[in-house]
């Protein structure tokens, strides 16, 4: 669940990252940023964070290192690694304040930090910024389930069969 | 007295008929569910704590099984599949060969709701 969370979050850094790289140049601008992305998502977060990080290491402007930290922030998450990621997205969100994946991801840590206040913020700024975002609503939903867990119930009621000759006259 | 006796015998069957009518009719009427699937919560509805009712209706042919199926009334889409799989997998008591029945039309109102735990 936590994994397909972040990785959903990921995948729309590529989606952005690839939109980017059509409009500008060919091939992308930074091979192993774009590469720790796609491991990532593949669900290999060492992979994904070697990869990043010398992607990172590379990065030539602002947008590059934003996308670079906010996976490393996603890849730490996944690797158990809670105080790095938090120090990554930390550094992304100095980038951008309101970039709401990372906030996501920063809320999501903070709730398994058990900090629910600070959780609470990032993901109500993250909720204004994209509301309809689904990730972010998963993350709402793991919160709310922390603060108040509820068992789901359905009940069957019957009613009398009529026949349809009957059910026409009515 | 022979007239009289043909007469006995010559109405019994029809006796006989109006009770079979009368039976089917009671049986069409209270038609047994014998296998009554309940819907899983859809985990995004969960989620949300989304809450509410959907009301499916649906014909019920002579094998017990459910035709015809639609939403009559719903208070959210995210409940409304789980509904519909739950009445397609549900089953009634087949009606016995020999009995007539007219067609049948019933509802089923599933009540989804969050207890807090």
């Amino acid at each position: 669940m936590l994994r397909f969370i972040i990785i959903t979050g990921l995948l729309l850094t590529t989606f952005a990252q690839a939109d980017e790289r059509t409009r500008t140049v060919l091939g992308p601008p930074n091979p192993d940023l774009a590469a720790g992305a796609e491991a990532l998502l593949a669900g290999n977060p060492e992979e994904g964070v070697k990869l990043t990080l010398s992607g990172l290491g590379m990065a030539t402007n602002r947008e590059e290192r934003l996308v670079g930290f906010s996976n490393l922030c996603a890849g730490y998450i996944l690797l158990n690694q809670q105080s790095t990621a938090l120090e990554y997205c930390d550094r992304a969100l100095r980038i951008r304040p309101r970039h709401w994946r990372s906030l996501s991801n920063r809320a999501l840590i903070y709730l398994q930090m058990k900090n629910y206040e600070k959780a609470e913020e990032d993901l109500r700024l993250a909720e204004s910024i994209s509301p309809n975002s689904d990730k972010v609503r998963e993350v709402r939903g793991m919160l709310r389930d922390a603060l108040e867990p509820v068992e789901p119930e359905v009940r069957v009621k019957d009613s009398d069969a009529v026949s349809i000759d009957e059910g026409r006259r009515q | 007295m022979r007239a009289a006796l043909l007469l006995v015998l010559l109405s019994l069957p029809v006796v006989a008929l109006s009770q079979a009518v009368k039976e089917s009719s009671t049986m069409a009427k209270t038609r047994v569910p014998s296998i009554t699937a309940v819907p899983d919560y859809p985990e995004k509805a969960r989620r949300d704590r989304i809450e509410g009712d959907v009301e499916v209706c649906f014909q019920i042919d002579r094998d017990g099984r459910p035709r015809k199926i639609s939403v009559r009334r719903s208070s959210h889409r995210l409940l409304e599949k789980p509904s519909i799989r739950a009445v397609r997998a549900s089953r009634y008591e087949p009606l016995p060969r020999n009995v007539e029945v007219p067609a049948i039309k019933t509802c089923r109102v599933f009540e989804f709701r969050l207890k807090p735990v």
